[in-house]
């Protein structure tokens, strides 16, 4: 009953958001819950199945540019290019997942590294798409009579709603969806062997699981959420190149993952706040001086203090956050 | 707890709330705007305290750490300096810096912080000015960008200070040649990303203009260690000169490449080519020199500002002395030059707003677009805005590397401009 | 022809600067399992660590270049007692985001300390070279491929001659074994990740060589080298070393004979695209082993 009670008063605290924070706030609020959309996809595929990627970002990518294509070369609504650039990721997910059966741990890392650079490659030299080195523009979220551009503002009884709530209330309808979902497939026969594939994947297979099924299963599903949160990221960011799609973005999620919790349900929105609101949180500490001694600037040991703070973070308590809220309680994964 | 179902209820309730709207514009204007007598205030401007509050969104981590940094201190020398003589006809003006690590994300979101308590903006950087122009051009705050690309002429809230890569580039091989008189091969190196694309435009409408032999377009990637490649195939063209448009941490492999390969051309390096540690250990004139010192003499520089200390240049003077007193560690760097220029072009924008009597976004924005010329002391070329807009400045300054005079630089003509220069469409 | 080989021979010269990098990753992967995402920052606290002994405080470049392996040996040893020893037992990817973590502070550290400006190395040879038949030589890249084949060779004689070498082998076979047996574990594993930061710094020296620079993106070049090991197979310190010259090579003639329908720049991904199809004959690389798996 207290747990409900809980979740009930996050949810509602969740909803309130953009009524109490400022702007600036907000708006890191905002890239928060789009990047969690990602986060929860690669918590299936590396938190369930065990399988370690460091190609999230060209997931990222591909939604982004699916989205550029359908939503602002073609104008259709983000009703249609959203979950399109979910499919299209998606399918690209699924053509990398065979490839996790012949490869397996560092090797799969590396590889997928691989698809982070070729992918780069591609988009760097595909200029029609991606507008090449110099990026490109992406759309504002329309849906019917609901622009999402910078200065609209939807009027909703007494409240007022501008384009950062826009952006936050939709990324978290989509997380609440996505989060729904892997939650939920946990307790199906797919999340069991996925589950089976990360603790022994030769007594699975050996058992009867069809790992080729799982492996694929899992990388569509990473896919298609990171395609839904990269084509929401640009939309709101309004302007990427290139090099947006880079190694440190996937380490970002990788890091999101670890440091939310493993293979937890709340871990990807917890380690999506560490990871990506840190630094921004860092530098505004409200104590710190502008100028540390000796000129160095607090962005700068902020950046070490981010470093220094994941590593801390892995040592101490490797189930990440959710393993420290949930402590006292053995947690069966 | 059945999900299912609160889920279905939950999506009913909010259609039947959404039911019936859409979204609306906002209303922008009525944002904090006051009159004070007969001055009219907006964002940013404290009239009981005299004081205009001006935004710096700048690179002071991150990979342009090494240009950013040179940056703020020149606006800060700039203004304090300024403040120290009695502000704007009284007004003072108040620096406020954030650092964004020249990420486009953290951009946006510091811009939200400060948007809406700022009259003016100072943006670093092509990808993170270009992720909040949407919102800044909608709200009509003027942003003076850290970037010479030419797109932001075409934008009337955008206050470049500089003339954009490609004129430079333009100008400098118009020069080089001759007007096209001299028959020389002319080849390009260029960082494979938008500031080298427009480098790279430069080129072309000069090949085209002048018909030189094109020895060939190399690119690199940020990040490359060889450059063997491009220089072979450069010297194997026979360029007779290069363009290098690169940032320094490529310029000196390439350049220093090539000398052990025994290919001396001409350098042309665009001016973010170039920085002063290049030359000796730490950019001052005392210092050891660097093993790539000796290739880069007598080299090109198409320098965003004059060299330190030129006597050729009136505003030197002050410029020197106001960073002797207000910036005493900083070294001579044409980073910080630049955004002392930028300080001034500040100034006077917000001074003849003061004397129109309007201090709000609308007001700022007039007085930007009605400037005209402006004379930046011989810092940097002149600029002109317009209400047409158009390139703020369409003269290079055209220096050449000289390792016994302090920057370095030497000036070869303060403001050399061209027809090939004034053809260059930057809208294409 | 001699363009080819001038480029073969830059190749040669920046695979060397790899070998070393891929031998580090091979060494910490062999006995830990782990891949050390922190080995492109400690390549730049090593070049940076030479520069300020030779330049800042004076010493004589051998010396500098000396002191700063040791130093470099010595935080690699405390970064596995301090930190890595408290996670034994964890899945690997923690391991591995611990030293993407260190890594990240690592190369901020160096920022803040140093500045962001490139600085001098302090290396005697700077920029001088000869020519041996129409193919220019800088004598700090002959200088670099003589101390990495003079490393790797001291490396191999360590490995299968001497008893610590024969630990580092044990432990890395099986360690609950090796332990059994009396070896001590914890300074075998200590002395392996000194052993990865003395290489770093030899790596960091030649790659912040002219005509390069000591300077903030140094460590990027550690990521060039990740192809490197698995081509020659993970835990593999001998197909590090195949790996490492081969993608060197690979990456230098690929910038000189790519055509341009590859798109602008493929040298950059050609070691990645080498690795994948090398990976989907010999999932394993050239020469690493097919782990032996127990139900």
């Amino acid at each position: 009953m207290r747990r409900r009670l809980l979740l009930i008063a996050v949810v509602l605290l969740t909803l309130a958001l953009p009524f109490q924070l400022g702007t600036s706030a907000l708006t890191t609020a905002t890239f928060v819950v789009i990047a969690a959309i990602g986060a929860t996809g690669l918590n299936v595929l590396t938190g369930y199945a065990g399988q370690i990627s460091l190609g999230h970002a060209f997931f990222l990518a591909v939604g982004a540019y699916t989205g550029a294509k359908l939503g602002e070369d073609l104008g259709w609504s983000a009703a249609l290019w959203i979950p399109a650039a979910g499919v299209v990721a998606g399918v690209c997910g699924a053509l990398v997942g065979p490839l996790a059966l012949r490869l397996s741990g560092l090797y799969l890392a590396i590889v997928t590294l691989a698809l982070v650079f070729v992918g780069q490659h591609v988009f760097f030299n595909a200029e029609s798409l991606t507008g090449g080195p110099q990026g490109r523009t992406f759309p504002p979220v329309v849906i019917g009579p609901f622009d999402f551009s910078a200065g609209q503002v939807l009027h909703l009884g007494g409240l007022r709603i501008d384009h950062n709530g826009l952006y936050y209330y939709l990324a978290l309808a989509l997380l609440a969806g996505a989060t729904a979902w892997a939650w939920n497939v946990r307790r199906t026969r797919t999340g069991r062997a996925m589950v089976a594939v990360r603790e022994r994947e030769l007594a699975a297979s050996v058992m009867g699981v069809d790992i080729r099924r799982v492996k694929v299963a899992a990388f569509t599903a990473a896919a298609f959420m990171a395609g839904v949160s990269g084509a929401l990221y640009v939309s709101y960011l309004s302007f990427a190149q290139p090099g947006e799609w880079s190694l440190l973005l996937s380490i970002q999620f990788v890091a999101a993952v670890i440091v939310g919790g493993m293979g937890t349900v709340a871990g990807p929105l917890l380690g999506s706040a560490v990871v990506f609101a840190l630094p921004t949180l860092l530098k505004n500490l409200p104590f710190l001086p502008e100028e540390a001694a000796g000129g160095v600037s607090v962005s700068d040991l902020s950046s070490i203090a981010y470093g220094l703070l994941i590593v801390a973070f892995l040592v101490l308590q490797p189930r990440g956050l959710v393993g420290l809220v949930n402590q006292p309680k053995e947690a069966h994964s | 707890m059945r999900p299912s179902i609160l889920a279905v209820a939950a999506v009913a309730a909010t259609s039947l709330a959404l039911g019936a709207c859409g979204t609306g514009d906002a209303d922008e204007t009525s944002s904090g705007n006051a009159a004070s007598g007969s001055l009219k205030t907006g964002p940013g401007v404290d009239a009981e305290t005299k004081t205009i509050r001006v935004g710096d969104l700048n690179a002071l981590s991150g990979p342009a750490a090494a240009l950013g940094k040179p940056v703020v201190a020149g606006h800060q020398a700039y203004f304090e300096a300024l403040n120290a003589r009695g502000g704007i006809d009284g007004w003072k003006v108040e620096l406020a810096v954030e650092d964004t690590g020249y990420q486009p994300q953290q951009h946006v979101q510091a811009y939200n912080a400060l948007k809406n308590d700022i009259a003016i903006l100072n943006s670093f950087g092509s990808p993170t000015t270009k992720a909040i122009q949407p919102q800044f051009q909608r709200e009509k705050l003027v942003t003076i960008p850290a970037s010479f690309d030419s797109i932001w002429g075409t934008d009337p809230t955008v206050a470049p200070v500089g003339t954009p890569y490609s004129i430079d580039v333009a100008n400098a091989l118009d020069f080089a040649t001759d007007g096209g008189a001299k028959k020389l091969s002319v080849g390009i190196i260029y960082q494979n990303d938008e500031y080298g694309a427009d480098g790279l435009r430069g080129f072309e409408a000069a090949q085209q203009a002048f018909g030189f032999a094109d020895a060939g377009r190399q690119s690199y990637k940020p990040g490359d260690t060889d450059f063997t490649a491009q220089v072979q195939k450069l010297k194997a063209a026979g360029a007779d000169a290069v363009v290098v448009t690169a940032l320094p941490s490529a310029t000196g492999p390439i350049v220093g490449t090539a000398a052990t390969l025994g290919f001396t051309p001409q350098w042309i390096l665009q001016g973010p080519s170039y920085i002063e540690q290049l030359i000796t250990e730490d950019g001052t004139s005392g210092a050891k020199p660097t093993p790539v010192a000796a290739a880069l003499k007598g080299a090109i520089v198409t320098s965003f500002s004059a060299p330190w200390a030129s006597q050729e240049a009136p505003g030197m003077e002050q410029l020197v002395a106001d960073q002797k007193q207000y910036a005493p560690d900083q070294t001579p760097s044409i980073y910080f030059a630049l955004a002392y220029s930028q300080g001034m072009v500040v100034e006077q924008i917000l001074r003849k707003a003061i004397e129109s009597g309007d201090l709000t976004r609308d007001g700022i924005l007039a007085a930007k677009e009605n400037l005209g010329e402006v004379d930046l002391g011989g810092i940097t070329p002149a600029v002109t805005y317009t209400p047409e807009g158009g390139p703020p400045s369409r003269q290079t300054l055209i220096t050449e590397i000289d390792p016994s005079v302090p920057g370095f630089l030497k000036v070869v003509e303060p403001a050399h401009s061209s027809t090939v220069a004034d053809t260059i469409d930057i809208a294409a | 022809m001699t363009e080819f080989l001038q480029l073969l021979f830059q190749g040669v010269s920046l695979g060397a600067t790899y070998a070393l990098v891929a031998l580090g990753f091979a060494v910490v992967y062999r006995s830990s399992g782990v891949i050390n995402f922190a080995q492109g920052a400690m390549l730049l606290l090593g070049a940076y660590a030479i520069s300020w002994l030779a330049v800042d405080l004076g010493l004589a470049f051998a010396l500098a270049v000396v002191a700063a392996t040791v130093m470099l040996a010595l935080g690699g040893a405390a970064l596995h007692m301090l930190v890595l020893r408290r996670v034994v037992g964890q899945p690997t990817f923690v391991l591995v985001m611990i030293t993407i973590g260190v890594g990240i502070a690592v190369t901020h550290g160096v920022e803040v300390a140093f500045g962001p400006d490139r600085r001098l190395l302090g290396d005697p040879w700077g920029s001088s070279a000869f020519e041996v038949g129409g193919v220019t030589i800088n004598t700090v890249k002959v200088w670099g491929i003589a101390i990495t084949a003079l490393a790797l060779a001291a490396y191999f004689a360590f490995d299968r001659y001497t008893r610590w070498g024969l630990a580092m082998q044990a432990t890395a076979a099986d360690e609950e074994a090796t332990l059994s047996v009396g070896v001590p574990v914890r300074r075998v594993h200590a002395a392996t990740w000194a052993l990865a930061g003395a290489l770093a710094t030899l790596g960091g020296l030649f790659l912040a060589g002219f005509p390069g620079a000591p300077q903030p993106a140094l460590g990027d070049a550690a990521l060039r080298a990740f192809p490197a090991i698995v081509v020659g197979g993970l835990g593999s310190p001998f197909g590090a070393v195949v790996g490492g010259v081969l993608i060197g090579v690979v990456e230098v003639l690929t910038s000189g004979y790519a055509p341009e329908s590859l798109g602008m720049n493929f040298y950059a991904v050609a070691p990645y695209i080498a690795m994948i199809a090398i990976l989907l004959v010999r999932p394993y690389g050239l020469f690493g082993a097919r782990p032996v798996e127990r139900v």
